[in-house]
């Protein structure tokens, strides 16, 4: 089977869950089983396909797997949001189409990716001015003490989204030209760059620590600085990078974890969320506490798709369960009704986005194209571990969303971007090691 | 819970697990493919760039009648083949066995040698620099089949056996 063909039948099991998934919805909702979610299957199919043929008319040689997987997580994002709020899930089937219309335009005209490298210093103060707008008075919007999103309109949207992959572009291209000489000096066996080339990677923790006390979440703090560290690893092969730079990095959460009031809040909720006081508490884990509560009641196979209880009773003496469910919690209510087996299963197609990703850094020929797929498939990687190890109670939650399952405008289609840019590396380089 | 909701949950669960094992089945078997191997294989190491980022697969593979095959170069037509054989200098200068017509070359430009079962491209402090697939080169540089090698306007493709 061909590589385009392979992509094509790996569109159906997608389009199979959404059918299945609405159907048990609706089956736990209505007395009678409407035929609509047989519509919903064929309209979600009908999109893949178009995404589908562009793909298969701009990039032919391109990875068969990758867009596959980001319709199967897309599917059971949507059928989880139904199943919390049918406006809500409208609203996502919206963004959905928001994001394959990036995605496709991204393909379409962005066809050699490598002219990003030459306005890598433009990308590099976009994002970070992106990054800021939350904490520019009138605009940003506080959200449980984190500044993250941006209002416009009648809009929110998170800019980190984006900046993320901004970020990726110019440390890619960044890295290409500095990495052998970061290599060059050793002291007593260990590398020890030279300090105007340590300099930009340290102006990198600075952001990293900007980020933490500006926006004030650990999550998407971690999750730029890990993306940064796996890139300088792939980059020089020296362990001695993310080693100092996780250390460094610890130091300063630890400092501002006891020094800045709201992440010191968030880490006690983390430390004891079943804490009565903390429980009790505005903004203390109270969220934490129902999430893991949530897990442990759903067991192995699950309490069954719709049984979850998110909220109690109706408004205007509505008691929320599960606050956030369809964004930050949405592991938790998927692991409740699905079960550890579920659960389990929703992983591995994360696990095997990752695998896909870097196989595209392995392939790629030249050095911008490694280190930009290796940048975005870790990127994502680390937004999976820091939600779901934030609901698990692994590290501090904090609000990210769970890539192509969370409700969002701005996660959907910014994920999209990076899934496109994936394929276009994966293109040029399966065409090349191909001839 | 009713026994249809049951089944339909069932379902979803093992379609999802389905779906995991057929990528991963094909994931694997493209792994085991020759012609993707040799860029999974493990890092060997090749003068100055230690950074095995650019790995290949060391000693199994020698590279069997490796080639400069020209894409294009003042002078020489499209797809002339230049035999490397153990090594050869690439140049304007009267010594270079790989004589360049291109104003952008110095002398002695860059040379190819064989180290082990490699060949390995090196950039002899030449004025206006080479280029692998439009990188910059620094240091020594092993080549790979369809790897472009770039001096001024003179462009040439690497091809083995």
């Amino acid at each position: 089977m061909s590589a385009r063909n392979r992509e094509l039948f790996g569109l159906i099991p997608a389009s199979l869950l959404i059918t299945a998934g609405f159907a048990a919805v609706f089956v736990q909702e209505r007395p009678v089983v409407a035929n609509a979610s047989l519509t919903y299957g064929a309209a979600f199919l009908g999109l893949c396909l178009v995404a589908h043929l562009v793909i298969r008319w701009r990039l032919p040689d391109a990875d068969p797997y990758l867009f596959p997987i980001v319709a199967v997580l897309a599917s059971v994002g949507l059928v989880v949001i139904y199943r919390l709020d049918d406006t809500l899930a409208r609203e996502q089937a919206q963004w959905f189409v928001v994001g394959l219309g990036f995605f496709i335009a991204t393909i379409v005209v962005l066809r050699d990716y490598r002219v990003l490298e030459r306005y890598r210093y433009v990308i590099a103060s976009a994002s970070i001015l992106l990054l800021l707008l939350p904490r520019i008075p009138g605009l940003g919007a506080q959200v449980n003490g984190a500044y993250l999103g941006v209002r416009l309109g009648s809009i929110t949207f998170q800019p980190a989204e984006f900046a993320k992959i901004g970020i990726i572009i110019f440390l890619a291209s960044y890295l290409r030209d500095t990495r052998l000489l970061l290599v060059q000096r050793k002291i007593a066996g260990i590398t020890v760059p030279r300090l105007k080339h340590l300099g930009p990677l340290l102006v990198v923790w600075g952001v990293a620590m900007l980020l933490l006390v500006f926006i004030r979440d650990l999550g998407s703090s971690l999750m730029f600085f890990g993306g940064f560290l796996a890139m300088v690893y792939v980059a020089t092969n020296r362990l001695v990078f993310p080693i100092a730079g996780f250390s460094l990095f610890a130091v300063g959460a630890w400092f501002f974890a006891s020094t800045v009031g709201h992440v010191s809040d968030r880490i006690d909720a983390w430390r004891h969320p079943f804490d009565a006081a903390l429980y009790d508490k505005v903004g203390g884990s109270y969220q934490l506490a129902q999430s893991l509560f949530a897990q442990a009641d759903g067991g192995v196979w699950g309490s069954g798709i719709g049984e979850s209880l998110v909220k109690v009773g109706l408004p205007p003496d509505q008691a929320v369960l599960l606050p956030a469910a369809q964004t930050d919690l949405i592991y938790a209510v998927i692991v409740n009704e699905l079960g550890l087996v579920g659960a389990c299963a929703l992983l591995l197609v994360y696990l095997l986005f990752v695998e896909r990703g870097l196989r595209i850094a392995v392939l790629a020929r030249d050095s911008f194209s490694k280190l930009l797929a290796t940048g975005l498939a870790t990127v994502v990687a680390l937004q999976v571990f820091v939600i779901v190890g934030g609901v698990t109670k692994v590290i501090p939650l904090t609000g990210v969303t769970l890539p192509f399952v969370s409700y969002g405008g701005s996660s959907i289609v910014a994920n999209f971007v990076i899934v496109a840019l994936l394929l276009l590396v994966s293109d040029r380089a399966r065409r090349e090691a191909r001839a | 819970m009713p026994a249809s909701t049951v089944a339909l949950q069932a379902a979803f669960v093992a379609l999802l697990f389905l779906f995991v094992i057929w990528v991963a089945r094909s994931s694997l078997r493209d792994l085991r493919r020759p012609d993707e191997q040799r860029w999974a294989g493990q890092a060997a190491p090749v003068g100055q760039e230690r950074t095995g980022m650019h790995s290949v697969v060391g000693g199994a593979q020698a590279a069997v009648d490796p080639r400069l095959v020209v894409a294009r170069a003042p002078g020489h037509a499209p797809g002339m083949e230049y035999a490397i054989g153990t090594g050869a200098v690439l140049g304007r200068g009267d010594q270079a066995e790989i004589r360049l017509e291109d104003l952008f070359a110095s002398s002695r430009h860059a040379r190819l040698t064989r180290q082990g079962a490699l060949i390995v491209l090196e950039d002899l402090g030449s004025t206006n620099g080479t280029y692998l697939n439009e990188e910059l080169v620094s240091g020594p540089q092993p080549l790979h089949q369809g790897d472009r090698v770039r001096i001024g306007d003179s462009e040439f493709t690497f091809v083995t056996g």
